[in-house]
């Protein structure tokens, strides 16, 4: 990341406050986000979005498994994020080990809700086969492959387009001699039944530069920020998850009022996406 | 055009298309076989005792191309000169640098080259404009003249034998504010007689740097603000947030700089010359068509530009 001198500095935040931002966005308005899914073949579902110069690529394996003794009739769903090197000089070797950990625990806990699977936005009982015996284990993972900004929010809409790429096996069930055993499954490699993706939420990093609050920063206004979070909100208004990064504490009259801020824009956002993924899926199938 | 990354629909497609075989067409007339790709053999008459320049390479006696370009001869000098290269200091070049470092008695910068550029302190003129032989307490305020990350245009003053050294002798060199820093391809911005340029129904300043750094921002006179500096330098640490709130570029102006710099973000995606014609062009086209700011990142502008530069090369050619 190349600093910044203070000329420059004040004139992100003198475009900030002014509402018109160095390439002429208001606060609230998103960069033009491009989709496209089905890149990686091999896998179940996935999905590459670009939003300005910020590029990530979202894939999702599911391997038949045995679900979690506490919690027998629900699948699982293991995230993780990977910032590739070409994506910046920093991320070399362990240099972006950091970053990734940060956003995969917090596309965690914006997707999956809590420990007990309270409140996720993925329906995990959708993805029982057996209940106490079989399940589908999904393993989600993300690339960062050129970063300018507001990773979460492009990792959050990579992960719910490759989510509505995805397409699980159909499974037949063999009857069992007896209960204990484990029971045969035939894997279809033909049929394939599409994941329901209409609950996953989308994630808005609203970060707070000055007085302020921007949406899909680039990584200049990110330098700028004071702190920055993460709503995670779903068709319904409602929020699944929030995530604050950044050094500064705010106050909480503050907090409510991003939530709403938060509401509004991913209202919009949830609406943009679904267009460009339904395209993108009309021209994969093309 | 690489990296293009905007969602075309299919008529834009055809649209950009087409734009860009005229442009080619247009193009086509200059002397195509000067052209070579690697390992292509040069022409040249042996019994004149040729030079081997950049670029070339004597295999079994005949001279054979290393690089992609274009076959360039001068006198006896046969060289290949690539199309899309780093960027080449040359003397006198204008360049738009970034401060990566305060040596003893000289600066460090970045100008988009295999090396770092050096700013003497003795090629820099002193704040109170006085000229005198720069003594140790200069030495130590260098900092109050330029920091780190800074961004500096500067001049080209030649190669000596610890790199390449810069001068900011005169007022409209310096330091830049109050604007932001593009970076473009450096084969885009060709030498020319003017890189300073002010766009006076705009406001903004405008200085295409031929290392690929093009700085656009608010007009500032080149008066010795060097001077101003000292004054509010210590002042801008300690601003509380409405006094710098207050020192914020004027909304209008804001709209024009983002403008341009919007213009020279198409442009570059396009692959298209940047000159002060061009880039004036392409702000007017999207005043004239009354586009929100940001729209012109949008496809549909997108193949305007490239619409309307095909059309002003044509048009440039019949009056020829």
């Amino acid at each position: 990341m190349v600093g910044l001198s203070l000329g420059e500095q004040h004139f992100i935040q003198g475009g900030i406050s002014q509402d018109l931002r160095c390439d002429g966005r208001k606060r609230l308005t998103f960069r033009p986000i491009h989709v496209e899914t089905g890149v990686i073949p091999q896998a179940n579902g996935s999905a590459r979005v670009r939003m300005g110069a910020t590029d990530v690529i979202a894939s999702v394996k599911a391997e038949l498994g045995k679900p979690s003794f506490l919690q027998p009739n629900k699948g699982k769903v293991s995230i993780h994020i990977d910032c590739s090197s070409t994506a910046e000089p920093a991320f070399e070797g362990r240099g972006g080990d950091e970053l990734s950990s940060e956003l995969s625990n917090a596309l965690q806990s914006c997707l999956l809700g809590g420990k007990s699977g309270e409140g996720a936005g993925i329906d995990l009982s959708s993805l029982i086969v057996i209940e106490g015996k079989i399940c589908w284990d999904l393993y989600i993972d993300g690339l960062v492959v050129s970063s300018d900004g507001n990773l979460l929010d492009a990792l959050g809409a990579a992960i719910k387009a490759a989510l509505s790429n995805t397409g699980i096996p159909r499974v037949q069930v063999a009857v069992g001699e007896s209960s204990d055993d484990q029971p045969e499954v035939d894997v279809s490699d033909e049929e394939f039944l599409q994941f329901d993706t209409s609950g996953i939420p989308v994630i808005v990093t609203l970060t707070k530069v000055g007085r302020h609050y921007i949406v899909d920063a680039t990584s200049e206004e990110e330098s700028q920020m004071s702190s920055a979070i993460s709503f995670s909100v779903n068709r319904q208004g409602h929020i699944c998850g929030i995530t604050k990064r950044g050094g500064a504490g705010m106050d909480p009259s503050i907090i409510l009022d991003m939530v709403s801020v938060a509401k509004h824009v991913s209202e919009q956002l949830i609406n943009k996406l679904d267009s460009e993924i339904a395209s993108a899926e009309a021209e994969d199938q093309e | 055009m690489r990296g293009l990354q905007l969602p075309l629909s299919q008529t834009q497609k055809v649209r950009l298309q087409n734009a860009l075989n005229h442009l080619e067409s247009l193009s086509s007339k200059v002397n195509s076989d000067a052209s070579v790709t690697v390992a292509d053999s040069i022409s040249v008459n042996h019994e004149d005792g040729v030079l081997k320049g950049h670029g070339t390479a004597d295999i079994q006696g005949d001279l054979v191309a290393t690089l992609c370009g274009v076959v360039e001869r001068v006198n006896k000098l046969v060289y290949v000169r690539a199309l899309r290269s780093r960027y080449k200091p040359e003397v006198g070049d204008i360049v738009i640098g970034r401060v990566v470092e305060v040596s003893q008695k000289r600066w460090r910068l970045e100008i988009n080259y295999s090396q770092d550029a050096v700013l003497m302190l003795s090629s820099m003129n002193m704040p109170d404009g006085v000229q005198r032989r720069r003594t140790a307490v200069d030495e130590l305020n260098m900092r109050s003249i330029f920091e780190e990350k800074d961004v500096v245009c500067a001049e080209v003053r030649g190669f000596q034998h610890d790199g390449l050294h810069l001068q900011a002798r005169s007022q409209k060199y310096g330091k830049l504010n109050r604007g932001q820093l593009l970076t473009v391809p450096p084969y885009l911005v060709k030498r020319q007689k003017q890189h300073y340029h002010h766009l006076e129904q705009f406001g903004v300043d405008l200085i295409l740097g031929c290392n690929g750094f093009i700085w656009v921002g608010e007009h500032i006179e080149a008066k010795d603000d060097m001077v101003e500096d000292q004054v509010s330098h210590p002042n801008k640490n300690s601003a509380s947030l409405e006094e710098l709130e207050k020192n914020y570029t004027a909304l209008e102006t804001r709209k024009y700089i983002c403008r341009a710099a919007n213009a020279i973000r198409v442009l570059s995606t396009l692959g298209f010359n940047m000159t002060l014609e061009i880039i004036k062009g392409v702000i007017d086209l999207s005043l004239s068509q009354n586009l929100d700011i940001h729209d012109m990142l949008g496809s549909e502008f997108f193949v305007l530009v490239a619409e309307k530069e095909a059309e002003r090369r044509s048009s440039s050619k019949k009056k020829r």
